[in-house]
């Protein structure tokens, strides 16, 4: 894929995020576009997270974002380091606010014999 | 020595996933029911589940993608959330039939009591998959299930009339009872094409970080694994066209399926099949409950695999516990697995094109796939098959309840 052409919604809309060191951290969920009639629309920020489910199906999105949590993330633009079959992002995932469900659940399951196996 | 080992992904995908429960119950009746009438439904079913599965495993060795990382980014959120939901249903019904199948072959060896065994499998599951590599679960039930072999000898021991077997490979109709016979038609092609084998091969490819180089083996494994299975398929078929079919018996206990090669091979052949039987249905629960955490995992975007170990992808091992509580909670209703099974099946069926479809359009993507896109055999064929899953899936439901479920 050429560096300086993509499509947005084919490959970056609902493709998966990685952090610095290759952790998975969310699917962008939607994208924030900034520009108004007669301008250059450009995209500003991914938008990651259930919270935003709701606007691309409807009630049966609510009710699935709902179930998953509700949260809402926004990582800007700037933050992408490289686009290929994942988004890439410059810096980790936690610093970026992403991957909290992890994060909030691993000294529970860290406390279970053999997680780290 | 290392592509050997690779080969077991294949071994068990084709014991574990190829020959689960579905197969057992639908080729046996088929058998029992038919004869040897539709012995050529499962060279088409292999053929289909091989160009599947071959296109999902070159996806996740170039691009790193499993299914449903494709299916979110091809048919869009919406649809997206529409096959992973009806994908996590018909994952969860599978799970339990193979968790009862489980229970049964444990009561079978054992003579304990089922419900005690449903939740013994489940403590069982639960430990081995939180303390063994992705490796060795893969090769533990593999190999365990080859014991399944026990039906080939059977089938050939029992000396069916081996030319009406080759007739039966010649594609026809049944005159006798058509919409029954379409109806078996379907459950042999679903039991073949499950979906679940899929996003496990797939995400499996995965967890064996699989890279271009890696696509020569992930075709002998689809090739040479599913043809095993087939070859199992073929003498279920043989041994319950030979066994049952004439007496009267339509095999609806799992135990009644072992005793067809108990009937010709003895004590021996009775508890290999009960042993087989364990691994296959076994190996094949592992499969679906994996299968129902790689697909939430990847359509949230969560870290996930047994190779991130349950602490560097935490909520991924919640959800597959979560998962085998769930699927505990439903076999404990006492609910038969046999007519689970058949259910999980047709239900599989329906919900085949979503994910068959996003899988063809990414293989055919020169922005990921580079020179390692779709060929052109791969192309016809793909198009052959998204063709006939259409027709399956559209006729699975109303032959359903046409035939009452293959009751008449």
């Amino acid at each position: 894929m050429s560096a300086t052409e993509f499509d947005v919604g084919l490959h970056v809309l609902d493709h998966q995020l990685l952090d610095k060191d290759g952790r998975r951290c969310g699917n962008v969920d939607d994208l924030a576009i900034e520009g108004g009639p007669g301008e250059v629309p450009e995209v500003v920020a991914l938008l990651v997270g259930p919270g935003y489910w709701g606007p691309r199906a409807g009630w049966i999105g609510r009710l699935a974002g709902w179930i998953g949590g509700g949260a809402k993330v926004r990582v800007e633009w700037a933050e992408v380091e490289k686009i290929d079959s994942a988004i890439h992002l410059k810096r980790d995932a936690t610093t970026l606010g992403l991957g909290r469900g992890d994060d909030r659940l691993r000294p529970y399951v860290e406390k279970i014999p053999g997680a780290g196996r | 020595m290392n592509k050997i080992f690779g080969l077991a992904l294949g071994i068990l995908a084709a014991i574990g996933g190829f020959v689960d429960i579905g197969d057992l119950v639908f080729n046996t009746a088929a058998g029992a029911t038919f004869g040897y009438q539709l012995m050529w439904v499962i060279p088409v079913g292999v053929v289909g589940i091989i160009v599947f599965s071959e296109m999902c495993g070159r996806v996740a060795a170039v691009s790193g993608k499993a299914v449903f990382d494709a299916v979110r980014e091809r048919v869009g959120f919406k649809a997206a959330l529409g096959a992973l939901v009806s994908s996590e249903v018909v994952n969860l019904m599978t799970l339990a039939a193979e968790l009862g199948g489980v229970a049964i072959s444990l009561q079978l060896l054992s003579g304990l009591e089922y419900r005690w065994l449903i939740l013994l499998a489940v403590v069982g599951f639960a430990v081995i998959i939180w303390v063994t590599s992705f490796d060795w679960l893969e090769r533990g039930f593999g190999y365990g299930g080859l014991c399944m072999l026990v039906f080939a000898v059977a089938a050939v021991k029992l000396g069916p009339d081996w030319t009406k077997v080759g007739k039966g490979f010649i594609p026809h109709i049944a005159h006798n009872n058509p919409t029954l016979y379409a109806y078996f038609v379907v459950g042999l092609l679903g039991a073949a094409m499950t979906p679940y084998e899929v996003y496990f091969y797939s995400s499996g490819g995965v967890e064996e970080q699989w890279s271009p180089k890696d696509i020569g083996l992930n075709r002998a494994n689809a090739i040479v694994g599913y043809a095993l299975g087939g070859t199992l398929s073929l003498a279920l078929m043989i041994v319950g066209a030979t066994v049952f079919l004439g007496h009267g018996i339509s095999p609806e206990h799992l135990g009644t399926i072992a005793l067809g090669a108990g009937d010709p091979l003895g004590k021996i052949g009775l508890l290999l099949a009960l042993v087989g039987i364990l691994f296959a249905v076994g190996g094949a629960s592992i499969d679906t409950v994996f299968s129902g955490a790689y697909n939430l995992a990847q359509f949230c975007g969560w870290e996930w695999g047994r190779y991130r170990h349950p602490k560097g992808a935490p909520r991924f091992a919640l959800t597959w516990l979560v998962l085998l509580v769930l699927a505990m909670g439903i076999v404990m209703t006492g609910v038969d697995a046999v007519v689970l099974t058949e259910y999980a099946v047709i239900f599989s069926v329906v919900a085949l094109p979503l994910t068959y479809v996003p899988i063809l359009l990414v293989a055919n993507d020169k922005a990921y796939m580079g020179r390692y896109g779709n060929g052109r055999v791969a192309n016809v064929l793909g198009l052959v098959y998204l063709v006939l899953i259409m027709v399956i899936a559209l006729t699975a439901i109303p032959l359903m309840v046409l035939t009452n479920a293959g009751q008449n």
